[in-house]
Formats: C-alpha cells, structure tokens, sequence
C-alpha cells in the first residue's frame, strides 16, 4: 500500500486507473510510432519496386554480420527488458533482479550503438554515403543508401532515448526514491524499448538481406 | 525461508517463459539469414520479410505482453496496425497500377 501512495500521481485518485491510462498512452504513442516508421518503410518499398537491381546491388553491400550480430544484440535487450518489467510487477522480492535486468538493458543498447559506429566508419570509408563520389554507379542505389542513413539514424536517436530512460530507471531505483514493486514507469519504458526492437527486426530483412543470393 | 522459495520458483518461471521466446527470436533471426542466401527469386525477399512479422508478432503478444491485455490496449495497439496497412493499400493502388 505504502508503495503505490509513493508512485501514485495527480491527476489520479486510485494507483490502478493511473496504471491503466499509463499504458493506453504509451499504446497510442507507439501506434503513432508505428506510422512513422511505416511511411518510412512505404518509401523504401516504392523506390526498391522502381529500381529492383539497384536495391539488390545496394544491399550486398552492407555488412551482414554487423547487421545480424545488432539484431541478436537487440533481441537479448528486449529479453533482460521484458524480465525486469515481469520481475517488477511479480514480486517486491525481486527488486535485485529488476535493477540487473534494467543494467543489461542499458548495456547491450549501448554495445548496439558502438557496433552501429564501428558499421558506420566502415561504410563511410567505403563511400557508401550518397553524393559526390559514391561508391556504386546505379542511381537507385543512392535511394538505397538515403534511407539507410536517415532511417538507422532514426533508429539510433529511438535507441539512445531508450537508453537515458533505462539508465534513468535504475538510477531512480538504485537510489530507493521509486519502489521497483508494480512501478509503471518500468512497464511503460519496457514498452518503449520493444517497439524500437520491432523497428529493427523490420529493418534487418530490408537493409541486410538484398542480393545475398544472386 | 519458505518466502524465498517462492520467489525463487517465481524468478525460474519467468527466466523459463522468456528464454523460451528469446531461443525462439534466434533461431528466426538464424533462419532468414539462412533463407536469404537460397535462391527462390521473390520468395526469397518475401521470407524476410514473413519471418520479420512472426519475430515482431511473438515480441508484441509476449514480452509486450499484448495476447494478455485489456480490450482498450489491444484497440489503442491495432489502430497503428489498422492505418499503417491502409497507408500501404492505398499507395499500392497507386505504385502498382503505374507497372
């Protein structure tokens, strides 16, 4: 009881209506999410349905193992994410677990970030940025590398969000000014995270997987 | 004592249940950088593609926990689905007129 009058906020009277109007928000957000990324991915489509061959020349040249080892990377981040907000609302016993999982989280999307540089510098050096001396002669293929850049950028500036509210979370916790027990800031920030999860394993087939087997 | 027993049979169930849907993501994520280097000319964008789906499908209805929520969530969760998909048709009307 003495938790959920610390983690109660106004406009609310009861803990479980704050708990409910907490999540129906982030669902809107994330929806609202969703069409964003979508239109981005309605781009790609169109201009890979124009330029076929392009496309498929554009994407073998990307780094398939940076992109499979991030999409690993991401995934076992939205496992540690969905164990420390499954651990927050089963028990208050398990305030430990909650923080390590919330640590792990942090963790592998900054390991997300530094392959995602060390990507980067690879693809800039092979003048795989679209302009003035790009690598590949198709035209289609500077399409390829606009929405390469602008949407994993995207995705990046989603992660590192991600990355502060998480980092935010187990600072807050660790200090003991929230209880971790039923605490919907972790649900809602769990939510959060999965979706710039989904984002990526919707990326991964269209950026990586072009032309790997012509 | 007999109180952590029970949260250590708690903290087993919920490493099992998700590792469980962890292994499962992996081996999807294995299975279409596999599908992906097999000649099947369309098929083999659309099994990227397929895969994508079912790996985003077992995130929402399980780690987002989704399959268990409210009707209200679900609504608030499907309307992104709904427009996103009539964003697609009616530009595909469009695109795919023009070939």
């Amino acid at each position: 009881m003495s938790d959920e009058s610390a983690l109660l906020r106004e406009p609310w009277l009861d803990f479980g209506r704050q708990r409910e109007a907490g999540k129906f928000g982030i669902w809107v957000f994330l929806a609202s999410e969703t069409l964003f990324f979508g239109a981005l991915i309605l781009t790609y489509t169109v201009c890979r349905i124009e330029h076929p061959d392009a496309f498929t020349a554009a994407g073998r040249e990307t780094n398939i193992w940076y992109g499979t080892i991030n999409t690993a990377v991401l995934l076992t981040s939205s496992l540690t994410m969905a164990m420390a907000s499954q651990a927050s609302e089963a028990s208050a016993r398990l305030r430990r677990l909650v923080l390590v999982c919330l640590m792990l989280t942090a963790m592998l999307g900054l390991a997300f970030i530094v392959i995602k540089g060390f990507e980067y510098k690879e693809d800039i050096d092979k003048q795989l940025v679209p302009g003035a001396g790009f690598a590949l002669s198709q035209p289609g293929a500077q399409l390829f590398y606009g929405f390469y850049w602008l949407v994993t950028g995207v995705h990046a500036i989603h992660l590192s969000i991600g990355i502060a509210l998480v980092s935010r979370l187990f600072w807050v916790l660790l200090r003991r000014q929230l209880p971790a027990k039923d605490n919907p800031e972790i649900e809602v920030t769990a939510l959060y995270w999965h979706l710039v999860d989904i984002v990526w394993i919707f990326l991964y087939p269209l950026i990586y997987l072009p032309g790997r087997a012509s | 004592m007999n109180r952590q027993g029970e949260s250590g049979g708690v903290v087993r169930h919920l490493w099992a249940r998700n590792l469980l849907i962890w292994a499962a993501l992996l081996a999807l994520l294995v299975l279409s950088l596999v599908a992906a280097y097999v000649p099947m000319g369309r098929m083999t964008t659309a099994s990227g593609i397929i895969i994508a789906g079912v790996k985003s499908t077992l995130v929402v209805l399980l780690f987002m926990e989704l399959a268990s929520a409210k009707p209200l969530i679900r609504i608030a969760a499907i309307s992104g689905l709904v427009f996103v998909i009539a964003m697609f048709a009616l530009t595909f009307a469009d695109v795919l007129a023009r070939i």
